[in-house]
């Protein structure tokens, strides 16, 4: 079975680059557990032992990791059988999988290879449509890298609350942002990879400690009286109108069996948001990314000059444009002088966005938008973009990433063939509700 | 505080690194102590070793410690505890950048006293942790590669940072002094088995009060030593009218002098953010109240006691404070045994003992019941003085038992009066000059009789009894 699995993930990777890495042998499981049966993909950031783990990365070349992340010893040990690594923009930089280390592949659309998967866990998401063989995907998110895949690709992406997946064995982009959460062609599969992966771990201290649960229990609730808001500022310019249309039926649809839809604005959100969470994430990254300097794993240069000039040179040459973009900026926004104007400053506006959302959170269960404001685009047109409207990209998922709020990609639809998704965002530890829905637009 | 305030001739500020005695290091469970003989990178694991998906967690223990110290300095504390990445590349960082704190430090203010009685102000006590070691073949300067070793890394440290309140290289040392007397009186600190480092930022006021910072110095000696050559050079060169520019230097100890490491032409910019693997741990005032009462009391408290309740003299309560095993193997004997035979023994006999044996006092094995029986046996008047000594001497090479031993051997005061002159009338035969001038009314002469005397009664003879005798036989 897995000789054969391995064959086919060979051959989709061939056409479509889904995997940094996949493992000559299979290791079979004799455990049998709540995976057994399961092949996952793991992102290339989270690290599995013995297997070749770079975040996407040149610089990490040939690093084998000699311990597993926390979420890896649990697919392990319940059954699940690891085919590999997937593709992702280097360190997590980016929302189409296009910003990969120096050298490596960018995943194709699985739908059409001249359209990017999203990112920045483009390859869970490209593997996860493509696989015909029972697959889970366990993908990251720093501001929306599983639910934007997940989009592009037409299939579910969970983004679990902070705290809620142990991040012990995740390669860091932003601590204070990164989470990891399962991806997969039906919400049965999400509620169980996230039943599977949830649960404190007192390895990372950001864990939470609280009571485990059987997500599946969720899919058996109907949503009678549920309420849903639906965010105003998610349906303006600059979002594609037959992706408006799309989420409107679709809400028409939850409405019809028996939700209180109400339409609710979250202005703060969608004027600070995209900015708070850039400058938090890349502050952060510059810290996280020092480590790599061709010292003490990864790639190594020839060793010349002083320590300086060594790391430099490695840097150089192994760090990927948006990688060196997001250390220059993420280091400018920490230095004396300027610390105060916007570090400080973006995490005093994190606060206040966050309160937004918990106010929203009185009134109603879950919030709905569409994932992403278009649908994939074309390699062609991505070369066209600026930074600026690179990062426009994500001006519905930073929310809830800042946040820390569950969300999660619901494919419902197409158009020119290509998926459409929704959004829809829960309260910290809510994501039964969001199980629910995802249920409910299936029937 | 602005250059221009500063009035003495040398300005002198700490920043004081102490290594805490815990078992394990502060972000992960790896054994913080040096084994002996252990191999570089024995002790470490992906945490200290810094590698990509490893994760910080706080040792609670650390931050108790640091809590005692906090409180003994009397520093205001935070109620909560944050860390932040200080960012710089070198290669003894694991990260290349270090877990410390700083915008809100463990502990605020505070202030220590020094042996004079002036009081230095603190700015701050916060916790870090430690880096890697650099390991250089031979000479720092010449060695032709540097190998890293891992097992330092992560240490916990707590930096003790005073205002620039001290003006001489002798309170610097005294500062240090004082410090490593709380940190061993809290046991937070083993002064054999952990590192206590200091940066000293010092001017003088010839140059206007243009300041160096002294990196590295080790020990209270060495920070006398180098802050004199430096207060020196400093003079020096302003006499030869040379430039002075704020700058960094190190400290050559085996040559003992400063040199010049690099120019601080601004204030490094660490471009600190708040390390967001580690959450913010509150500091209730329930647990700072759990550390005041584990707190012990303290030297000062010690001293104030030994003063004004036992009475003692203000040198040797000084001694017996500064230390605290001298202190409680004091308090020990003290139950049993009068206080200014148990103060002068144990200040001067003791000291005295393993000092000569190049021992400590654990390594020795003496503890307060050796010193009780002993003393006991003098305050009675069972055995002499001279005797007592000699026991202490014994006791320090081997431990044993006090009381049997005086009796096996028979060490007890010789009470026997015919025994005694007998020995006196030897002794004046065996002395018939000293005899001679003795008679010729130099008083003085006999002592050289009585020690004749002392000498073949083994000590045991006391010599007040043996002066009566003497007198007596020469009429």
């Amino acid at each position: 079975m897995s000789e054969k699995i391995i064959k086919e993930v060979g051959e989709i990777n061939k056409e479509y680059n889904y995997f940094n890495e996949i493992p000559k042998d299979l290791e079979e499981h004799l455990v049998k557990g709540k995976l057994s049966g399961y092949f996952v993909s793991i992102k290339d950031c989270i690290v599995v032992k013995d297997m070749e783990s770079r975040a996407g990365s040149k610089i990490l070349s040939g690093y084998k990791p000699v311990f597993d992340a926390g979420v890896a010893e649990k697919i392990k040990k319940e059954g699940g059988i690891i085919i590999g690594k997937t593709a992702q923009d280097e360190f997590g930089f980016g929302s189409f999988s296009k910003n990969v280390g120096v050298d490596m592949k960018i995943p194709l659309n699985p739908f059409d290879r001249e359209r990017c998967c999203g990112g920045s866990s483009g390859g869970s998401a490209g593997i996860t449509q493509k696989a015909l063989f029972k697959h889970i995907s366990i993908a990251e998110s720093t501001g929306g890298s599983i639910v934007c895949p997940a989009s592009f690709c037409g299939v579910y992406g969970l983004c679990p609350t902070y705290g809620l997946v142990s991040r012990y064995g995740l390669m860091d982009y932003a601590n204070s942002l990164d989470k990891i959460g399962p991806m997969a062609k039906n919400v049965e599969d999400i509620a169980l990879a996230l039943s599977v992966i949830a649960g404190y771990d007192e390895r990372d201290s950001t864990s939470v400690k609280r009571d485990k649960e059987d997500y599946s229990q969720y899919l058996k609730r109907d949503i009678k009286g549920m309420k849903i808001g639906l965010i105003k500022e998610a349906f303006g310019e600059g979002v594609d109108e037959e992706v408006k249309k799309k989420i409107n039926e679709k809400v028409k649809e939850l409405e019809e069996k028996g939700a209180k839809v109400e339409e609710v604005s979250l202005p703060l959100n969608a004027k600070y948001s995209l900015a708070a969470y850039y400058i938090i994430a890349m502050s952060e990254a510059s810290t996280n990314l020092a480590k790599f300097c061709g010292m003490r794993y990864g790639k190594h240069e020839k060793l010349e000059g002083g320590f300086n000039e060594y790391f430099s040179k490695v840097r150089s040459a192994n760090f990927g444009v948006e990688a060196k973009r997001r250390i220059i900026i993420g280091t400018f926004a920490r230095m004396s002088g300027f610390r105060d104007a916007y570090y400080i400053k973006s995490l005093k506006v994190r606060t206040k966005l966050i309160e937004e959302y918990k106010k929203m959170f009185e009134r109603f269960d879950v919030l709905i938008s569409p994932t992403m404001p278009v649908i994939a685009p074309k390699f062609s047109e991505i070369e066209k973009m600026t930074p600026l409207e690179n990062y426009m990209m994500d001006i519905l998922t930073v929310g809830p990433n800042l946040a820390g709020l569950p969300h999660m990609n619901i494919p419902v639809g197409f158009k020119e063939k290509m998926p459409i998704g929704l959004m829809v965002i829960g309260n910290h530890f809510d994501e039964g509700k969001l199980f629910q829905i995802g249920k409910e637009l299936k029937r | 505080m602005s250059e221009d305030k500063f009035t003495s001739d040398v300005v002198i500020g700490l920043e004081i690194h102490v290594e805490l005695n815990t078992k394990t290091k502060l972000f992960c469970s790896c054994p913080r102590e040096v084994v002996d003989g252990e191999e570089p990178n024995s002790r470490c694991c992906p945490v200290c070793l810094g590698l990509p998906g490893s994760k910080p967690v706080l040792n609670k223990k650390a931050v108790e410690y640091a809590l005692k110290l906090c409180i003994a300095l009397k520093c205001d504390i935070s109620p909560k505890l944050i860390f932040s990445r200080k960012s710089y590349f070198y290669p003894d960082m694991a990260k290349n950048y270090q877990i410390t704190q700083y915008e809100i430090p463990l502990g605020n203010g505070g202030e220590l006293k020094l042996s004079s009685g002036k009081r230095v102000k603190l700015k701050r006590a916060h916790m870090e942790e430690d880096p890697a070691a650099l390991v250089h073949i031979g000479d720092m300067q010449k060695s032709p590669s540097v190998l890293v070793d891992y097992n330092r890394s992560g240490n916990p440290l707590v930096e003790v940072v005073t205002d620039p309140d001290i003006t001489s290289a002798d309170e610097a040392r005294d500062f240090m002094k004082q410090l490593i007397t709380i940190l061993e009186y809290l046991e937070i600190f083993d002064i054999n088995k952990c590192i206590i480092k200091a940066d000293a930022n010092i001017s003088v006021k010839e140059s206007g009060y243009v300041r160096a910072e002294i990196k590295n110095i080790t020990g209270f000696k060495e920070i006398e030593r180098a802050l004199n050559y430096e207060i020196e050079r400093q003079k020096h060169d302003v006499k030869e009218g040379r430039k002075f520019i704020v700058e960094t230097r190190g400290w050559d100890s085996e040559k003992g002098i400063t040199f010049p490491m690099r120019a601080k032409e601004s204030e490094e910019d660490y471009g600190y953010i708040i390390d967001p693997d580690l959450v913010v741990t509150e500091i209730g005032k329930d647990w700072i109240k759990d550390m005041e009462k584990e707190m012990p009391e303290l030297a000062d408290a010690k001293l104030k006691k030994f003063l004004d309740e036992h009475g003692i003299e203000e040198t040797t309560a000084n001694v017996l404070a500064k230390d605290k095993k001298l202190a409680d193997i004091y308090e020990a004997v003290i139950k049993k045994v009068d206080h200014s035979l148990a103060s002068k023994w144990i200040r001067r006999e003791l000291p005295r003992v393993l000092h000569y044996n190049k021992k400590s006092l654990e390594e020795s094995g003496i503890k307060a019941e050796h010193m009780i029986a002993l003393l006991k046996l003098i305050q009675d008047g069972k055995i002499t003085e001279k005797v007592g000594q000699r026991l202490i001497e014994k006791l320090c090479v081997m431990v044993f038992d006090v009381a049997s031993y005086v009796k096996k051997e028979g060490l007890e005061v010789v009470a026997d009066v015919e025994k005694i002159e007998k020995f006196c009338e030897e002794a004046i035969k065996e002395a018939p000059k000293a005899i001679e001038e003795y008679k010729a009314g130099k008083e003085k002469a006999l002592n050289f009789v009585v020690g004749l005397v002392m000498k073949k009664s083994r000590g045991k003879a006391r010599p007040g009894v043996v002066m009566e005798v003497l007198k007596k036989l020469l009429g």
